[in-house]
């Protein structure tokens, strides 16, 4: 097993992470679209609790996962048409955005909401902006188109992803399945 | 005789207003808050009232004759997230049309130290009256002003602060933190 990335595969440490991220976005999404929509309740709560934990973690890896990404050199693409190569980069780039974007905008709401966001119980995270209920409308905005755009992005990828494997029968799919 | 002894009736008549008035202290609103801390999602959440009254009859040396009674308007419950504000004014929280006052009111007061005392009394939140004891602390006391910071915890489930499925104490943990600050002039 490798554990860094080669010229031409994906390391472990790149794999784990990428999946790892994917299903914590695909939850973040499920939980944040369903929780604004039920009434106030324990269970509202509940989940506004862990859609605000597990997004915070997921700022902290993704500092870890681009700091691996620079640190690390990215396989070389297999030859695919030049718009494909482009669609597929900005793609990407795309997503660093908003796996930044995302929880940093999250973080903005709660605090402008002066509900500070506690990290698995162990310890809370400082507001990063006081309390102001215009503000939190605005920002709740932005966090929302913000998530529509991730879901935009996430069905190009996949799809991408999926026409590449079972169309194109080409590797591309199955680097990031196993090093 | 009768003559002084009128005179005499008459002065003491004239000086009671005064013997009341000298333990009575009137609350500035601008300058007084009332807070209080909440855990929910094992984090900090925060509140205000920002409408209460009182009747405060105090003297550090005659605690005994010492009378606190505050009229908190559940109403003007202030949170800065404004649907939380809305949730806490309805039936499962303060039902603030049910009961529009909550009440505290102290008789029973003890000294600590020198600028800390202990009020001893009885909470009136929703239809429970429990009693509570306020710490408060001195931080300015003259013959007309008089700052005070004090606290007190209460738990929320004893007075019905959360009806129904929100008893349960693992969303919105049961200790209340109150924290307050008054100032009054005589």
């Amino acid at each position: 097993m490798i554990f860094k990335n080669t010229e031409n595969r994906f390391g472990m440490i790149t794999i784990v992470l990428h999946w790892l991220m994917a299903a914590m976005m695909v939850g973040l999404s499920i939980i944040g679209l369903w929780m604004v929509r039920i009434p106030i309740s324990v269970q509202k709560l509940q989940f506004y609790g862990w859609h605000k934990e597990w997004g915070m973690l997921a700022l902290m890896l993704v500092i870890v996962r681009l700091a691996w990404r620079i640190r690390n050199i990215t396989p070389a693409l297999d030859a695919i048409p030049a718009w494909e190569e482009l669609a597929a980069r900005a793609v990407h780039w795309a997503f660093y955005f908003f796996m930044f974007a995302l929880p940093v905008t999250g973080w903005l709401i709660t605090s402008s909401a002066d509900l500070p966001v506690s990290f698995f119980g162990l310890f809370t995270f400082p507001n990063l902006m006081s309390g102001n209920e215009a503000n939190r409308l605005l920002i709740s905005n932005i966090h929302e188109w913000l998530g529509y755009a991730l879901i935009a992005t996430f069905c190009m990828h996949t799809g991408a992803a999926l026409k590449h494997h079972f169309i194109n029968k080409d590797n591309i799919l199955r680097r990031m399945l196993w090093p | 005789m009768a003559i002084n002894r009128f005179f005499s009736f008459l002065f003491l008549i004239l000086l009671l207003p005064t013997m009341a008035t000298a333990f009575e202290w009137h609350i500035v609103p601008d300058k007084s808050s009332l807070y209080f801390q909440a855990i929910q999602n094992n984090s900090p959440i925060k509140g205000e009232f920002k409408k209460f009254t009182g009747n405060i009859k105090f003297d550090q040396q005659a605690l005994n004759k010492s009378h606190v009674d505050i009229t908190v308007d559940t109403a003007s419950v202030s949170t800065s997230f404004k649907d939380v504000e809305d949730a806490l004014k309805t039936a499962e929280w303060f039902d603030a049309k049910a009961f529009p006052k909550a009440t505290f009111i102290a008789k029973n007061f003890k000294k600590i130290s020198d600028k800390d005392y202990e009020a001893h009394g009885q909470l009136t939140l929703r239809d429970k009256t429990l009693p509570l004891t306020l710490h408060f602390t001195f931080e300015k006391y003259t013959d007309n002003e008089a700052i005070v910071t004090g606290n007190a915890t209460v738990n929320r489930t004893e007075f019905g602060v959360g009806q129904g499925e929100w008893k349960k104490t693992d969303g919105v943990k049961d200790p209340v933190e109150i924290n307050f600050k008054i100032e009054a002039v005589k």
